[in-house]
């Protein structure tokens, strides 16, 4: 019976993305690709925030710098859009690492105090390096063409912009059952432990951040695409929040929470454009909510009623509390160890 | 010649920086992270004060006292309705679910002020006091004194008062006030209000210089970062040297260098400080959590 449902769910989902697909007007479809660039940058974000367990605060940063690049690589450069598009990932890596090898050394809330300094620094930066972002007014993305076919309407975008989101969304999942992805969990979970199994925490940290940081590029350079004109008000705090919502609703460490919160969050504020304020207050509101009374988000509720795959590495709510015995079965068998041997330490 | 005037300016804005810092060091003593609701207190007493003058017309004391009641009064409602439910999870939750509540306060702001700049007629204008040949605004001065009147008040809370000496043991060790009967809820109440009623002073204070928009709050709140940090984030007296170095410094900067480093120069300090001494100047605990 359930699995019925769960296949009728999914056909109806398949369904209904369809008839967007064929059916809709030029703004429905404009809505669909910022969707698409705002789960990748999601996906990043989860990368850091939930699976390494790092409160960063300045992804929506990331988000532009990937953004700025991938507009001054087409623009000066010539380059076409899927060359500029891992290019610029790669530059927003590089500054993420940049930001993340010092931040590894400080923790915590001190993390969250370099990234949020981070975050106003580049905003800032956006706004006055005029010669390169041409300041507060903004500049326009150049249009993109992909085999030699420019790429003008919205629709044709989507084209591109699906294959690329799916490819990001595939590696991070091929990503987070890696090596390199339990790792980042462990770290997260049991540092201690994680250096007793020979993890070098240090590189695994920098690594999340790096990782993410490219993820925040891609998403920001197919942010670029789907706009066509950039200004610095776009990498903001309010980018910043609607990121953490993403995540927070979605689901903190899972893929599928950062896939449901991006659509959600993206679609939810074109209803609300009317309303002076109500964006932050649905946001913060959401935010709050989903912290007190849903740490797990929207993802952690399917996965417990067993609509979804219990594959994601489990989240901070989900981590192995004390006193019971076997823990859970969807942490994986290395953390569960940690949390073994973290609690043997403490004895 | 314009040397004493960047200083004097620079211990004004320093002060205000202090008073921020002092709200959050406050809250982190106590509740050991830091919240990010603090620059929509700094929101609340500006507002608090724009609605004083513009609608009723009072005077300039009747709108401090607003002011602190209403910040008191918000960040009552912070702690009951954010920060208590969530009091025994990890320090992440707590700080993004201050997040979210910043952007809430933003934007329950926008819905009554919308997008407009408002400014608030200063109180004392063209008055200035001469002190050695250095000109002194008047308004400068009483954001100083009324900064020293609270911090003196604020030590006789802390030192006579048993509320006082209660959120200062629970500050020390969160066990060991349980054992000896200290309601830790109470004591993150009294400090809640508390650093809701300090930031809302700063908003007041610093209402005739600054422009009022929903979202001030948000650059001030990272200059009391900067100055919480400096001084090591767990150091009262810290942060008002924090505060007032950072105050000055930037006026020297802006004075000397360039005016467009004046707003990036709080986040440089904050990451420098944390990258090169992450304690702060007065900072005792460590920093590393295993």
């Amino acid at each position: 019976m359930k699995i019925i449902l769960l296949g009728a769910a999914y056909v109806a989902i398949g369904v209904a993305l369809t008839c967007v697909v064929l059916f809709a007007d030029p703004y429905t479809q404009y809505v669909m690709n910022l969707v698409l660039s705002s789960i990748v940058v999601a996906i990043g974000l989860n990368i850091v925030l939930g699976f390494a367990g790092l409160l960063s605060f300045a992804h929506s940063a990331f988000m532009g710098i990937g953004a700025y690049a991938t507009a001054i690589l087409m623009a000066r450069l010539q380059l076409p859009y899927v060359l500029a598009l891992p290019l610029a990932g790669l530059v927003s890596a590089t500054v993420g690492v940049c930001v993340g090898l010092p931040a590894v050394r400080v923790r915590g809330l001190y993390l969250a105090l370099v990234t949020i300094a981070c975050l106003y620094f580049f905003s800032w930066v956006f706004v006055h390096w005029d010669t390169v972002t041409n300041g507060s007014n903004g500049m326009s993305v150049p249009t993109p063409a992909f085999a030699g076919i420019p790429l003008e309407s919205d629709e044709q975008k989507f084209y591109l912009l699906l294959p690329i989101a799916a490819l990001m969304l595939w590696l991070a999942a091929v990503l987070m059952k890696s090596r390199l992805g339990r790792s980042f969990v462990m770290v997260r979970d049991a540092e201690l432990a994680a250096q007793t199994c020979g993890i070098n925490v240090m590189t695994t940290r920098a690594l999340a951040f790096g990782i993410s940081a490219f993820y925040a590029g891609v998403g920001g350079g197919m942010f670029a695409m789907s706009v066509s004109f950039i200004d610095p008000h776009s990498f903001g705090m309010l980018q910043m929040v609607t990121q953490f919502g993403m995540v927070l609703i979605g689901g903190i460490s899972s893929l599928a929470g950062s896939l449901i919160g991006a659509t959600l969050l993206t679609i939810l504020p074109e209803f609300l454009r009317e309303f002076r304020g109500a964006e932050e207050i649905l946001y913060g509101f959401l935010m709050i909510v989903f912290i007190i009374f849903m740490p797990d988000g929207i993802a952690g509720f399917l996965r417990r009623r067993g609509w979804i795959g219990a594959t994601d590495l489990g989240g901070r709510a989900k981590r192995v509390r004390p006193g019971r015995s076997g823990g859970d079965p969807s942490v994986p068998a290395q953390s569960r160890l940690a949390a073994e041997m973290k609690k043997w330490v403490a004895k | 010649m314009d040397l004493p005037v960047y200083i004097v300016v620079g211990i004004s804005n320093g002060t205000l920086y202090a008073l921020m810092a002092l709200g959050l060091v406050l809250l982190y003593k106590t509740q050991n992270f830091v919240p990010f609701v603090n620059g929509e207190f700094f929101t609340a007493g500006a507002f608090a004060a724009l609605t004083v003058f513009k609608v009723f017309a009072l005077p300039y004391w009747a709108a401090i006292c607003v002011a602190v009641l209403c910040g008191a009064a918000i960040g009552f409602i912070c702690e009951r309705a954010v920060i208590r439910p969530l009091a025994n999870s990890h320090h992440l939750s707590l700080v993004m679910a201050t997040v979210g509540a910043s952007i809430l306060l933003q934007g329950v702001a926008r819905i009554h002020w919308g997008d407009d700049i408002y400014s608030i007629p200063p109180i004392m204008s063209g008055m200035s006091v001469d002190l050695g040949g250095v000109p002194i605004a008047l308004q400068n001065l009483i954001i100083v004194v009324a900064a020293v009147v609270l911090m003196a008040a604020l030590y006789v809370f802390f030192s006579f008062t048993r509320i006082g000496k209660q959120v200062k043991a629970v500050s020390q060790s969160l066990v060991g006030a349980q054992i000896i009967g200290i309601n830790p809820n109470r004591v993150y109440r009294t400090t809640w209000m508390l650093s809701g009623a300090i930031g809302a002073m700063a908003g007041v204070l610093a209402a005739p210089f600054t422009l009022l928009y929903p979202d001030m709050g948000s650059e001030i709140l990272m200059k009391g970062f900067a100055a919480a940090i400096l001084g090591g984030l767990t150091s009262i007296p810290g942060a008002l040297v924090g505060g007032l170095i950072i105050g000055i410094s930037e006026m020297l900067i802006g004075g000397y260098i360039n005016t467009v480093f004046i707003k990036i120069s709080a986040f440089v300090i904050i990451m420098l400080v944390l990258l090169v001494k992450p304690q702060g100047l007065f900072g005792t605990n460590t920093i590393g959590r295993v």
